[in-house]
């Protein structure tokens, strides 16, 4: 109970520090909402007007706790560049940069784990080496830039699926998770080639420990050791790596919807910021600052279960 | 039922094939224990773990015979070696604290021999997991069985390692040095239950120790090995009593023996050099950022004690006890101390148990005995040169050892380093901490000579942290008995070891085997 009070306290914490790191950013960085909407040419007087009718002259501490307090109930506020409410722009761009997120995790789990597994197990084999080498190149691009390759080699030449369209998952569901497929693959190689390489080399240093003697002592077969005794041991290090991975592939997404031109939060942020529209920024911020927080109490849940030095009294 | 000819081990490893093993003959009778007593290195826990059937590294080459119950094992199919491991032939390792998987239930570990070597229905392994940790008198079992390692002691995780073994009631028990990690009492006690198993169960035990005090106490027939090869077997009291080779008659003499190496100083008019006034000591527990911490262990409970100018002070306990904690915190590297604490001299030194772990691998033996200096200031690279090339001569090592790394030296090298390291800036007291507990016999017996060199030609007092009472007794003047944290009796070595009053005390005497 004690535990779980405090995870929720941390999560108030950290939604907190981050919208309020997001509001002062606003106030540092040059230009308001009212110079981008009335132009370089607007008289002083139609900006001091504008920022009245805003709501921007207020102190800084009010501004903030009201938009706080209004998020806290729902209200996400309006959006000062397209003047709807931001909850309806948000809400139908949720389920895009979600699943997106969902999918590229996914991939890095069910890609690196069997690899990981069976590079480790055929260690001195030529195709462990090329899986090293692959592994290595893959690592030292950066998924923008994969994403440009695959729309290129896939989109372009083999025509899997086309550049710049998409299919929204309310019109058809398979076809949209069709689309969002490829970003995901950018998105998550880099990061599954780095889980691959630390739970192979974690398995091959389990498997020098003393307890791994123990279990070939007793009769277990090399497979039964690997899957019974070494697996979960090495794979402790790993969901460390993936909890700590996922901030990463969120701000990850938000990139690759550029490249691939995903209508989810990435795009919308970017925009946003350049038009100083700090409602849709805020709660786009406070939705991932969210998600993030979300997913790692799931992998501190994970760890729980595997380690049970890691569980309380 | 287990016969070895002429068993060669040589790992390919290196471009030159080293041979770790060679001629290596054994026969083990049902219901025998034979033990192989040798130093680290020697090859003991090789030839076992190729009996066992787990030395299957590729780089390794095999050569003879291993033959268990009339089939030849060396040669055999894996699939045939699993069937026989963990059923016929079990093994136990030294280390209880590594050797089980920590994230599996004490209940899976012990049944998981059976479950591969019968068909037993669940109900009936449970049952017989429950009854075996029974006979190595845990108590508890069926909580014990839900648990994990970590939630275990040393002993009682020694036990389960044991239980785990006898799953399947193997006809031979191969024991690797099983009490080497463990308290004297504790050590006593899984002594006394193999015995019992032995007795009762009839398991034949092939036990490999360094000490050749818990051989004797335990085994029928020795063997004694020396840089891979048997130099010496026969029966225990024959080859301990009238050893006929050099190296066991070295190996025999260099057991601590409860004589006196060090005649104790009494000086009438020395003056104290510690002092320990109603000390307690204890680790908090910080809980988290919003919950203060508030849980707090008391590690040292209201200890008292004076030490005087160029003694040696014993300071004995097993662990958990306590006289870690008290050795830091008299050198202020605790915050959260009661109680007062008296030096008369000027930067007291501390030896560590470990010399593998305490010296940094990346630097050399010079740069690591030039730190102190260099931190205190005031001294030329010159100066500092020189003076960490005498210490080092006073530990026994010539100045060629400046340039090396940690990793170069043997641990008897290592501890050297460790007390020329603690020499530098000229202490009058250094707290060793169990220095010698890492070495093997023949070179603690060197370390113990220099420390009571460097007691005697430079006067400094040693305050001596150990759990061993041999030792203790070979060194020491006074000794103090640390149980739980409280010193619980302390006194002159006469009085401590011929007349001792506390039944702690008493008890750590009698597992030690010491008789007046």
């Amino acid at each position: 109970m004690k535990t779980v009070l405090k995870k929720i306290a941390t999560f108030v914490i950290t939604v907190l520090l981050v919208t309020l790191f997001v509001f002062i950013a606003f106030e540092l960085i040059p230009g308001d909402a009212a110079t981008y909407r009335l132009g370089i040419n607007a008289t002083p007087e139609s900006l001091e007007r504008l920022r009245e009718e805003l709501g921007l002259t207020r102190p800084f501490f009010v501004r903030y706790f009201s938009w706080l307090g209004d998020f806290f109930f729902g209200d996400m506020g309006t959006s000062i560049s397209y003047g709807v409410s931001v909850r309806s722009m948000l809400a139908s761009k949720l389920p895009i940069t979600l699943t997106l997120t969902l999918m590229s995790f996914v991939l890095v789990v069910a890609l690196s784990i069997p690899i990981g597994v069976i590079t480790s197990k055929y260690e001195d084999r030529p195709l462990s080496k090329a899986v090293d080498v692959l592994g290595q190149l893959t690592m030292s691009i950066p998924p923008f830039f994969l994403g440009i390759l695959i729309t290129y080699l896939f989109g372009m030449i083999l025509h899997m699926f086309t550049p710049g369209g998409f299919v929204s998952y309310d019109v058809n569901f398979i076809r949209f998770m069709g689309y969002l497929f490829f970003p995901a693959v950018a998105i998550a190689l880099p990061k599954a080639a780095m889980s691959t390489k630390l739970l192979k080399t974690s398995i091959l240093s389990e498997r020098k420990l003393d307890y791994v003697r123990t279990a070939y002592s007793r009769g277990n077969s090399t497979m039964d050791v690997l899957y019974k005794h070494v697996l979960k041991n090495a794979l402790i290090p790993v969901i460390t790596f993936l909890g700590m991975t996922l901030a990463d592939i969120v701000a990850g997404s938000l990139v690759i919807e550029q490249v691939f031109s995903i209508p989810g939060y990435g795009r919308l942020l970017i925009s946003s910021i350049s038009n100083r529209d700090y409602p849709v920024v805020q709660a786009i911020i406070a939705i991932i600052a969210m998600i993030v927080i979300f997913i790692n109490l799931l992998v501190d849940i994970m760890y729980q279960v595997l380690d049970p030095r890691m569980r309380g009294n | 039922m287990l016969e070895v000819t002429d068993l060669h081990i040589e790992i390919e490893d290196s471009i030159i094939p080293e041979t770790v093993v060679y001629d290596f003959d054994i026969t083990v009778s049902p219901g025998e224990i034979v033990g192989i007593v040798g130093e680290s290195g020697s090859g003991k826990s090789m030839s076992a773990l190729a009996i066992a059937g787990l030395l299957s590294r590729k780089d390794m080459k095999k050569k003879g015979s291993i033959m268990f119950e009339g089939e030849e094992l060396l040669t055999a199919p894996r699939s045939h070696l699993r069937s026989i491991q963990g059923d016929d032939i079990a093994v136990v390792f030294q280390e209880p604290m590594t050797s089980l998987n920590p994230v599996k239930t004490i209940g899976y570990q012990v049944e998981e021999a059976l479950r591969i070597h019968s068909d037993l229905p669940d109900e009936e392994i449970k049952k017989r997991a429950l009854d075996m940790l029974r006979d190595v008198e845990l108590d508890d079992v069926e909580s014990i069985y839900e648990k994990y390692p970590h939630e275990l002691s040393g002993g009682m995780r020694q036990r389960v390692m044991i239980a785990a073994a006898l799953i399947c009631n193997p006809k031979l028990l191969i024991a690797d040095e099983p009490t080497t990690a463990l308290d004297v009492t504790i050590q006593a006690q899984i002594i006394e239950l193999l015995k019992k198993i032995n007795r009762q169960m009839g398991t034949a035990i092939l036990f490999i120790s360094h000490d050749l005090s818990v051989i004797r106490s335990l085994c029928s027939r020795v063997l004694v090995m020396n840089k891979g090869r048997i130099v010496e077997s026969g029966l225990v009291d024959e080859v301990f009593d009238h050893p006929k080779e050099e190296y066991t008659k070295h190996l025999i003499e260099a057991i601590p023996k409860f004589k006196k190496i060090a005649k104790p100083s009494q000086d009438p008019d020395r003056k104290p050099i510690l002092e320990v006034k109603n000390v307690s000591a204890r680790y908090k527990k910080v809980s988290g950022f919003f919950v203060p911490g508030t849980k707090q262990k008391l590690v040292v409970k209201d200890a008292s004690f004076t030490m005087y100018d160029g003694e040696i002070m014993g300071l004995v306990g097993e662990s958990g006890s306590g006289k870690t904690t008290l050795g830091k915190t008299i050198l202020g590297m605790l915050d959260d101390t009661d109680g007062r604490i008296i030096h008369y001299s000027e930067m007291p030194q501390m030896v560590f148990q470990d010399p593998y772990g305490s010296l940094n691998p990346t630097r050399t033996v010079g740069w690591i005995l030039e730190e102190p200096l260099r931190i205190k200031g005031g001294y030329t690279a010159k100066e500092r040169r020189e003076r960490a090339k005498s210490m080092l001569s006073l530990v026994g090592l010539d100045e060629t050892y400046l340039k090396r790394r940690p990793k170069a030296l043997s641990g008897g090298q290592r501890q050297r380093v460790c007390i020329a390291l603690a020499l530098m800036l000229g202490p009058k007291l250094i707290i060793a901490d169990e220095p010698v507990s890492a070495l093997d016999v023949t070179v603690q017996e060197q370390v113990i000579n220099l420390l009571i060199k460097l007691n005697r030609e430079l006067g400094i007092a040693i305050l001596f942290i150990s759990h061993d009472l041999k030792v203790v007794y070979e060194l020491c003047s006074r000794v103090i008995v640390m149980k739980d944290g409280r010193i619980v009796e302390q006194g002159t070595d006469e009085e401590i070891y011929n007349d001792p009053k506390d039944p702690y005390t008493k008890q750590l005497l009698s597992s030690a085997g010491y008789l007046k």
